[in-house]
C-alpha cells in the first residue's frame, strides 16, 4: 500500500476516528487506526467493539492500493506536528513508513487481518436532520445528562422520535434539557445514547453546517451518516424517566430577562455561595429580580437586575451552576423563566425549541 | 502513643460502665412473678438457636448467653426456656437510658442492656464517680424495677472489668492510681480480646494473671506478641486505656448486624435481611439529623470469611437509598453460595443532615417515600422496632433469631 494525502484532510480525518480509540483496553489492537486504499479514496476505521467510526477520504493519490494499522495516538501526534501540507504513506511489511517535508518516520502497526470488522446496521428506522441543527441539539443537551451514579440514565442522551419530531433529551434527576426538532418522517423510535458517540459526532460537524446527518436506529445499535463519515455505537439499555411529565404546565410567576445580564449577575452571586450545597435565591417581586447567596464563613452576595414580570411573585432557590451551564449554550437575547414554589419545576426556555426544566433547592 | 497515654493520666477522667444484671431474664421474672428464683432463658433450645439470656438461677448451673440452646438444655434441663420479647426489652432500654441521661451526654450505649458513661466534669453537679454511680443505680431502679451493676474507673477497660467482678446489683469504684492493683490478681482471659485463641498464647510465656502480664515491659511484650498484640496486652493490662467514650452523635459510623440461626442461602432471604438493617440503620441515622456518604456491607460465610464491601453514595438517610445500595453491593460479591452466616449494614461518611435539599424532578414517587418514613418512625417510636414492617416476601417465617 502506498498513498499520497493532504495532511490537513488526514489530519482531521483522525481527529474524527481517533477519538474511537479507546485510552485503556484489554485489547491493545484496538489502539490502532485502520487505513485502507481502494480505488481513488482512502478509509480510516476505529472501534473500541461499543462503537466505531468510519471516514472515507477521496482526494487522494493511490499508487498502490492495500490496508496498514496506524497507531492512532502516535500517527494523531505526528500529523498534528507535521507542517507540510502532504504526506506519503507507504506499507513495508508490518511497518508503516510515513514522510513528509524533509521527515521520515516508521511506524510499527499490527496485522490489519487482526483488527475487528467494519459493520453496518441492518435495517432501522431513518430520520435526516441537518446536521448543524443537530449540532445545537447535542450541545443544548448533553450537558445535562448524568454524569454520577444516579438512578437515571447515566452519560446518555434520550433520542425521542414520534409524530415528526426528533427530540433529545438529557437529565440527571435534578435538571432536565430537552431541544427538538421538526422533521419529515413518520417514524417513531426511542433510542438512548452514549455521550461519547455524540461527542464523537460533535466533531465531524461543522457549526452552521446544511448537510444532511442520516441516522439509523435498530435494535440494539444507532447509525450515523453524515458525507464521508460513519459512526455506528451501540445503545445504552438503562431506564429513561416519564420525562414528559416534569415539564411544567403552568406557573406562578413568568419572568422576561436579559441573558447575558442574568449570566453576569449570576456568576457574581454564586462567588458566595455555600460550600456544601451550592445555592442561589432568587426572589421576584414587582419588575425586580434580587440574586442572593450566603456563605457562611466567607461572606454575602446581593445582586438586584430589572426583568419583566407577570404573576405573583415569589422566591425560590437553585443551584447557581445548573442554570449557568444551559445560559452558556443559548444565544437568545432574553430569555424566560416560569417558576412556582420549591416543591415545583422551573422552567426555563432557552430557544424556540430549547426547554431547561430545574427542580429547586427546598427547605432553605 | 506511650508520652499520651502518660500524659493523660495526669488528668484523670471518670467512667462509669453500667450493666444491667440478667436484662432479659430480669425483665421476664419481673413481669411474670412464676417466673422468679427459677432458671429462666431467653432463647430457644432448638439446635441452631442461642441463648441470649440466662437468669442467675441458669447460670449456676453453667448456663450463659451465645451458648447454643441443646447445650443450655443439657446442662439445665429444668431450664424455662422463654421466648424473647425484643419491644419490651427495647422500651426498658430506653427507660434506662433516659436515667443515664440525667447525669451526662457523653453515652456510648454497647447493646440494649450496657452503656459507658463520662462523667468527668460532673462532679460539682452530683458529686465524685462512686456518688453518681449510687444514684444512676437507685433511680434505675426507681424506673424500671431492675437492678444495675456500675464500675467505676478511669478508664473503659477498667469500668468494664469493675462493673463484672460483683454481679449482680454490684458497685466497685476503683480510685485513680489504683488500676494497676486492682486487675493483677484477674486472670489474662479479662483483658479485652484474649480469648480462645490467644489465651494460650499467653499462658505458653507463663502470664496467668493480669499482674504477671504488668510485670513485663513494653518492649517486652511487643517483642514476644508483635508491634499489635503486645502493645494491646501493655495498654489494658496497666489500666492505660485512652479510647473516648464516644456518644452516638461522635460515632463515625452506625450500623446494624445479624447473625443467622440458618445460613441463609437465597436472594430473597438477604434481601429481606438487608430491608430490615437499613430501616434499622435509617431510622437511627433520621433520629440523630445526620445523612451518610458511605454504604459498607458487611458479610459472613459459614467458615467465617468476612467480607467487606463498601460505596459512596450522594448523602442520604434513606432507608431504601441504603437498601438499594446495600442490595447492589451484596450482588457484587455473592452469588447463593456459600451460605450467609452474618449480615451486616453499615452508615459511614457521616455528616449533618442538610436542612437545605436540592429537589428532585421524579420525586413524586420520592417525597410519597419520605412521608411512608416518618409515618414509620412515628410508630416506631410509640410501640416499639418491630411494630410495623414494611410488605415484602417472607415475612412470616424468618430464618434469623430474635434479638441475636
Amino acid at each position: 500500500m502506498k498513498i499520497l494525502c493532504d495532511r490537513t484532510q488526514l489530519q482531521e480525518a483522525f481527529g474524527v476516528v481517533g477519538s474511537v480509540v479507546p485510552a485503556k483496553t484489554t485489547k491493545p489492537i484496538l489502539q490502532n487506526i485502520l487505513l485502507t486504499a481502494g480505488d481513488g479514496s482512502i478509509s480510516l476505521f476505529a472501534t473500541d467493539l461499543e462503537m466505531a467510526a468510519k471516514v472515507t477520504i477521496d482526494a487522494v493519490k493511490v499508487h498502490k492500493p492495500g490496508s496498514v494499522l496506524l497507531p492512532a495516538r502516535e500517527c494523531s501526534a505526528l500529523l498534528r506536528e507535521l507542517s507540510d501540507p502532504t504526506v506519503t504513506l507507504e506499507r513495508i511489511d508490518q511497518r508503516c513508513r510515513l514522510e513528509s517535508g524533509g521527515g521520515s518516520f516508521v511506524l510499527l502497526g499490527e496485522d490489519p487481518e487482526q483488527f475487528p470488522e467494519d459493520t453496518a446496521i441492518k435495517s432501522g428506522k431513518t430520520v435526516t436532520i441537518p446536521s448543524g441543527r443537530m449540532l445545537r441539539m447535542i450541545q443544548e443537551t448533553a450537558f445535562a445528562a448524568a454524569r454520577e451514579d444516579t438512578r437515571y440514565a447515566i452519560h446518555g442522551v434520550m433520542f425521542d422520535m414520534a409524530a415528526g419530531c426528533l427530540r433529545l433529551v438529557a437529565t440527571d434527576g435534578r435538571r432536565l434539557s430537552l431541544s427538538y426538532e421538526n422533521v419529515d418522517s413518520k417514524t417513531e423510535f426511542k433510542a438512548i445514547v452514549p455521550l461519547r458517540a455524540l461527542s464523537t459526532l460533535g466533531r465531524a460537524i461543522s457549526d452552521g453546517s446544511k448537510e444532511d446527518l442520516q441516522i439509523a436506529v435498530g435494535d440494539k445499535q444507532i447509525e450515523f451518516r453524515l458525507g464521508k463519515v460513519r459512526l455506528v455505537c451501540q445503545l445504552l439499555d438503562s431506564r429513561f424517566p416519564d420525562y414528559e411529565g416534569v415539564v411544567p404546565k403552568a406557573a406562578d410567576t413568568t419572568v422576561e430577562l436579559n441573558r447575558a445580564m442574568l449570566e453576569s449577575n449570576l456568576r457574581k452571586t454564586a462567588i458566595l455561595c455555600a460550600d456544601d450545597l451550592r445555592s442561589v435565591r432568587f426572589e421576584v417581586q414587582d419588575s425586580l429580580l434580587r440574586l442572593m447567596a450566603e456563605n457562611s464563613t466567607r461572606g454575602r452576595a446581593d445582586v438586584t437586575m430589572d426583568v419583566t414580570t407577570k404573576g405573583a411573585g415569589g422566591s425560590i432557590n437553585f443551584n447557581p451552576d445548573f442554570i449557568l451551564e444551559a445560559l452558556r449554550v443559548c444565544d437568545l437575547d432574553v430569555v424566560r423563566l416560569d417558576m412556582s414554589d420549591d416543591s415545583m419545576p422551573a422552567k426555563f426556555t432557552l430557544g424556540e425549541s430549547f426547554t431547561y426544566v430545574v427542580m429547586p433547592i427546598s427547605g432553605t | 502513643m506511650l508520652a499520651t497515654l502518660l500524659k493523660m493520666a495526669d488528668s484523670p477522667r471518670t467512667i462509669l460502665h453500667a450493666d444491667m444484671d440478667a436484662f432479659y431474664a430480669a425483665i421476664e421474672q419481673r413481669d411474670r412473678p412464676e417466673l422468679r428464683g427459677k432458671p429462666v432463658i431467653i432463647g430457644g433450645s432448638g439446635p441452631r438457636q442461642v441463648v441470649a439470656t440466662a437468669s442467675y438461677e441458669a447460670r449456676a448451673f453453667g448456663v450463659h448467653s451465645a451458648m447454643p440452646g441443646v447445650r443450655a438444655k443439657q446442662l439445665c434441663p429444668h431450664g424455662i426456656f422463654v421466648r424473647p420479647r425484643p419491644q419490651v426489652y427495647e422500651a426498658v432500654s430506653q427507660a434506662v437510658q433516659s436515667v443515664f441521661a440525667r447525669y451526662t451526654d457523653r453515652i456510648e450505649p454497647l447493646s440494649l442492656d450496657e452503656a459507658f458513661l463520662d462523667v468527668t466534669g460532673c462532679e460539682p453537679l452530683f458529686g465524685d464517680g462512686a456518688a453518681i454511680a449510687a444514684m444512676i443505680r437507685r433511680d434505675v431502679f426507681a424506673a424500671v424495677q431492675l437492678t444495675v451493676s456500675v464500675g467505676v474507673a478511669s478508664c473503659k477497660f477498667v469500668a468494664k472489668v469493675a462493673s463484672d467482678v460483683r454481679k449482680p446489683d454490684g458497685l466497685v469504684v476503683v480510685p485513680p492510681g489504683q488500676e494497676r492493683a486492682f486487675l493483677a490478681p484477674l486472670p489474662v482471659s479479662r483483658l479485652w480480646g484474649i480469648g480462645a485463641k490467644t489465651e494460650p498464647l499467653l499462658q505458653a510465656r507463663s502470664l496467668r494473671t493480669i499482674g504477671d502480664v504488668q510485670a513485663r515491659s513494653h518492649e517486652q511484650l511487643v517483642c514476644d506478641f508483635g508491634e499489635h498484640l503486645g502493645a494491646h496486652l501493655f495498654v489494658l493490662a496497666n489500666g492505660l486505656d485512652a479510647r473516648p467514650v464516644e456518644s452516638e452523635r461522635e460515632a463515625k459510623t452506625l450500623g446494624h448486624e445479624l447473625t443467622f440461626e440458618q445460613d441463609l442461602v437465597t436472594a430473597e432471604q438477604a434481601h429481606q435481611v438487608l430491608l430490615q438493617l437499613s430501616e434499622q440503620v435509617g431510622r437511627r441515622l433520621r433520629q440523630q439529623d445526620r445523612s451518610a456518604r458511605v454504604v459498607k456491607l458487611k458479610l459472613r460465610h459459614p467458615d467465617f470469611t468476612t467480607l467487606l464491601r463498601q460505596r459512596t453514595i450522594e448523602a442520604t438517610q434513606d432507608d431504601l437509598v441504603l437498601y438499594r445500595t446495600a442490595v447492589d453491593l451484596l450482588r457484587a460479591c455473592w452469588r447463593g453460595r456459600p451460605g450467609i452466616r452474618l449480615l451486616g449494614v453499615t452508615a459511614a461518611g457521616l455528616g449533618a443532615a442538610a436542612a437545605a435539599k436540592q429537589g428532585s424532578l421524579f420525586a413524586v414517587r420520592d417525597m410519597r417515600a419520605q412521608k411512608v418514613l416518618a409515618a414509620m418512625d412515628a410508630i416506631r417510636d410509640r410501640h416499639g422496632e418491630g411494630a410495623v414492617r414494611r410488605g415484602g416476601p417472607g415475612q412470616q417465617s424468618t430464618p434469623w433469631g430474635p434479638g441475636v
